[in-house]
């Protein structure tokens, strides 16, 4: 619950996300903000129109998607920092998220960087497109970051450690590293079982609870390939390891 | 004796407020500040405002003090400002008594607007008293004003709208927020705040309190427990946080000392954050020429402290004899503002407080 948490439920975003079509469309304001409180910069800032007037100011944002072309100026208005832009025609496996980012140093354009989810934890590696810093903006910059796409709703923030650089351990157990993953999927190894089988990552003894999400994170990234969609490995018994001489001594009523 | 038309005590955004618009009428006016700059706590505050463009929304609140200081200087022949002056009295037969530079000066205005703010409340746990152990106020003096870090890590008490902002600005300065607690069971702040903070990976405890601080000469660690539905600590639900920082931000109490020195109605309303003065809608006490704006009057947001600033600014000017043809305008424009800006759904607290002490 937003009120108990600070991070806003799906109940909530239904009403902040747009449809499929339009998001097919182009770059568009997702506007996270669910409160009634007394402020209005969103709509007196849009040059466009694309927010409707309010008639108290404690409303909450309406926005016409449709009218919206994802300029961003609302995005370093908002004293609530509740706006990003998201485009998700900016390739064809990845999105652009807009976020407001007041901090420094400010990432280097080109760079990549952590994308954080609203609770701050790390779900992707992002590719800083670019930095907008202009004097209008009052210092709010706006940084443009390409996502995997299916996480252009879930990327909020980021942090400058790119914890996804390539000597990251993503299997701790079998010691595989973010840059020997990388390889073996620009070699053809496309599957988490081919990755298993030819790297051993999730055969030691945590069984893959580490690895395993974040080998799919990074499938995902590299191939477009959707998480949701990806087979995943078989999982045979045991699910921990122990000693041989357990399973030779057989069962109790053996 | 120094003697003025308007006294104005405090030149926070209240203060300031008042002091232009009382002005702007032609009303002779003495700001005294008992900081060696105006502008109160606009002036550490690095993160932009709420509200409409009336109230300076999207602009940063130390931005809003040098707004509000230019327009002062519109009336530099009508208003002395004295700085590094603190009232300590205002006696009975309205004289204010100031300390400067240790010397002992004697006002003596028709009319005082009290705007002197409110004041950091605390909190009653073992070992409060070690060095490292800080009201959210003071973070932001040492950080924002003084540009000194006040530790490396920080546990914040208090998810109200200035618990989040302050946290926001530590990790701005580059220190590690752990996390920030409430005993409250919901988040008081605005949730755009305090999902700003989520965002950045801090943990927000609803219905947490601290139970003890621990440290040899300086904080080292503490204790915290779960409050349940009654707000009783849970036994058990115990556990530690190393940091060398504790920020206590749980609400504020309107500093109002020297209206009770001077004898004004006061109720004890939770809603405004303590005891407060009874008020007309001019902003004017119980007694004739002293009016209130600001946390004095009650704590809220500095925007509404501006707008009620600038309305006891214009209604103190008239009942000095001053005039123009727009003031009624002027004077409905300020309520207006005020009553939108109380009218959501967090207005509410302040709505059923002033109701009980506007006369």
């Amino acid at each position: 619950m937003l009120e108990k948490t600070g991070v806003a439920t799906e109940q909530d975003l239904q009403k902040a996300i747009p449809s499929k079509e339009r998001l097919a469309k182009g770059p568009v304001a997702i506007i996270e903000c669910f409160q009634r409180i007394p402020c209005n910069p969103c709509y007196t800032s849009c040059k466009k129109g694309a927010i409707k007037e309010f008639e108290d100011i404690n409303d909450t944002p309406e926005i016409n998607v449709e009218i919206c072309n994802g300029c961003a100026v609302c995005v370093s208005n908002c004293p609530g920092l509740s706006i990003v832009v998201v485009d998700e025609t900016y390739s064809e496996q990845e999105a652009l998220v807009k976020i407001p980012y007041e901090f420094l140093p400010l990432p280097e354009e080109g760079s990549f960087v952590t994308g954080l989810d609203r609770e701050g934890k790390a779900v992707c590696r992002a590719k800083v497109v670019k930095v907008l810093n202009t004097k209008a903006m009052d210092r709010t910059p706006i940084v443009s970051l390409a996502v995997p796409k299916d996480l252009s709703m879930t990327v909020r923030f980021m942090k400058l450690n790119d914890i996804y650089s390539d000597n990251t351990f993503v299997c701790r157990c079998e010691e595989l590293t973010m840059g020997e993953l990388r390889e073996l999927i620009r070699k053809g190894f496309n599957t988490i079982d081919e990755i298993k089988r030819i790297s051993r990552a999730g055969m030691g003894p945590c069984q893959g609870r580490t690895c395993r999400q974040l080998i799919m994170q990074e499938l995902a990234a590299a191939t477009g390939a959707k998480m949701s969609e990806m087979p995943i490995s078989t999982f045979r018994p045991p699910v921990k390891p122990i000693k041989l001489g357990t399973i030779a001594g057989g069962a109790d009523h053996e | 004796m120094i003697t003025t038309e308007l006294a104005i005590i405090g030149g926070g955004p209240a203060g300031l407020s008042a002091a232009i618009s009382a002005a702007s009428l032609g009303a002779k006016v003495i700001l005294i500040d008992r900081s060696e700059n105006l502008g109160g706590q606009l002036i550490k505050q690095t993160h932009m405002f709420f509200g409409s463009q009336k109230q300076y929304a999207s602009i940063r609140g130390v931005d809003i003090a040098g707004i509000l200081m230019k327009d002062l200087e519109k009336y530099q022949d009508s208003i002395e400002i004295m700085l590094d002056a603190t009232v300590i009295s205002v006696y009975e037969d309205g004289v204010i008594a100031v300390e400067q530079n240790e010397k002992y000066i004697k006002i003596k205005p028709q009319s005082i607007i009290v705007a002197t703010g409110a004041s950091e409340k605390f909190l009653t746990f073992p070992n409060n008293d070690l060095p490292g152990i800080y009201g959210a106020g003071a973070v932001q003096t040492l950080m924002n004003v003084h540009g000194v870090a006040p530790g490396k890590n920080v546990v914040m008490v208090g998810a109200g709208n200035i618990g989040l902002i302050v946290s926001y600005q530590l990790m701005q300065a580059g220190i590690n927020v752990k996390a920030i607690l409430d005993a409250s069971p919901k988040i008081g702040g605005y949730l755009v705040h305090a999902s700003k903070i989520r965002r950045m990976g801090i943990p927000i405890l609803t219905s947490h309190t601290v139970k003890y601080a621990h440290g040899n000469n300086k904080l080292e660690k503490v204790t915290l427990c779960r409050l349940d539905e009654k707000w009783q600590q849970v036994p058990g639900s115990e556990f530690d946080i190393e940091t060398d920082v504790l920020c206590i931000s749980v609400g504020l109490s309107p500093l109002t000392e020297l209206l009770w020195q001077q004898g004004c109605e006061m109720k004890y309303v939770p809603e405004l954050g303590g005891h407060v003065p009874v008020r007309n809608d001019n902003l004017e006490t119980s007694i004739k020429g002293i009016y209130v704006a600001g946390d004095v009057a009650g704590v809220e947001e500095a925007s509404s402290a501006m707008v009620e600033g600038r309305l006891a600014g214009l209604c103190a000017a008239k009942a000095l004899g001053y005039n123009s043809p727009d003031l009624e305008d002027k004077k409905n424009d300020c309520l207006e503002q005020l009553n939108s800006l109380r009218s959501g759904h967090v207005g509410e607290k302040i709505r059923s407080g002033l109701s009980k002490v506007t006369v």
